[in-house]
């Protein structure tokens, strides 16, 4: 019995110290600047993989409660506005390539022509108003009303099903 | 201090070594470099819809995967791949299919040929 909890207690005390020592390893590895923070040094795949699957979880758990209102038609000709003057930028579009910046951004935006394969429709509206953390997405509540982010969400639901020339239509079509 | 300086030296290139994941060193198109075509297929967003062996991304298929470019026949369905079609296809994609979905990415003419370099390493 005695012997059990020793080895328990050996265990217990080898995790922690590996622990520690891993943490402060990292610490001192971070501290000497080897490590290349530049946008053309890529994330080795596994950390990226890691982050992208972090950063998938956290928008689901998240989102979990928001409440999606309907959402019709004239809801996805006014996001078709909203995109084509705020996320074209960074997404492009069907047949649309994002702007220099959008394309060099790293991680990079993305099209979100599979966006709807991805993520429920609370999960873009929770991504969209709220942003993510160190990948560039801004906060969009700061600048655009809660009604405008839910027309951006019933636009880019209909994405998929878009033609280059239907963008180009849609976004021809505005009337303001 | 000179032992020092080339320990340091040593131990940098050694961690340059292992950080980087070079290509082979075959240059399939002229002129072009596939060690910087890598980097600049990740400038102009080409990982945000290709899966492309050897750069870091998410599994996206937006557009077709480039694995095994360099081995394949044709490119973009039925266009001959030749580093001259390749070349014209990254630089402006609607000059051969006007219906493709694929944007003029606007890639200058010289990243273009280092990024046709690195695609035709990908056997």
């Amino acid at each position: 019995m005695a012997q059990t909890r020793l080895v328990i207690r050996t265990v217990a005390i080898t995790l922690c110290a590996l622990a520690f020592g891993g943490a402060l390893t990292a610490y001192a590895f971070m501290m000497t600047g080897f490590y290349n923070v530049s946008a053309t040094k890529q994330h080795l795949q596994p950390v990226y993989s890691f982050l992208e699957t972090g950063m998938h979880r956290s928008v689901r758990f998240h989102a979990r409660n928001v409440h999606v209102p309907p959402l019709d038609e004239g809801m996805v000709r006014q996001g078709a506005r909203l995109y084509a003057t705020h996320c074209v930028t960074c997404h492009g579009a069907p047949g649309v390539a994002p702007a220099g910046i959008g394309m060099s951004m790293q991680p990079v935006p993305g099209p979100l022509v599979d966006a709807r394969g991805k993520w429920q429709d609370r999960e873009l509206y929770w991504i969209v108003r709220h942003g993510i953390k160190m990948s560039g997405m801004p906060a969009w509540e700061f600048r655009l009303a809660d009604d405008e982010i839910w027309q951006l969400v019933a636009f880019v639901r209909q994405l998929p099903d878009m033609s280059p020339a239907d963008y180009a239509h849609q976004v021809r079509e505005q009337p303001q | 201090m000179k032992a020092s300086l080339r320990t340091a030296l040593l131990v940098s290139c050694m961690l340059s070594a292992c950080s980087e994941r070079a290509p082979d060193k075959q240059v399939g198109v002229q002129t072009g470099d596939p060690v910087r075509g890598r980097i600049a297929l990740t400038q102009y967003a080409c990982h945000a819809c290709h899966v492309i062996p050897g750069i870091t991304g998410s599994d996206v298929y937006v557009g077709p995967p480039l694995a095994g470019l360099a081995s394949r026949t044709m490119i973009a369905g039925d266009i001959p791949n030749t580093p001259k079609n390749l070349l014209a296809w990254i630089r402006d994609p609607h000059s051969l299919d006007p219906a493709t979905a694929m944007p003029n990415m606007g890639v200058r003419e010289q990243d273009a040929r280092d990024m046709a370099a690195y695609l035709s390493t990908l056997k």
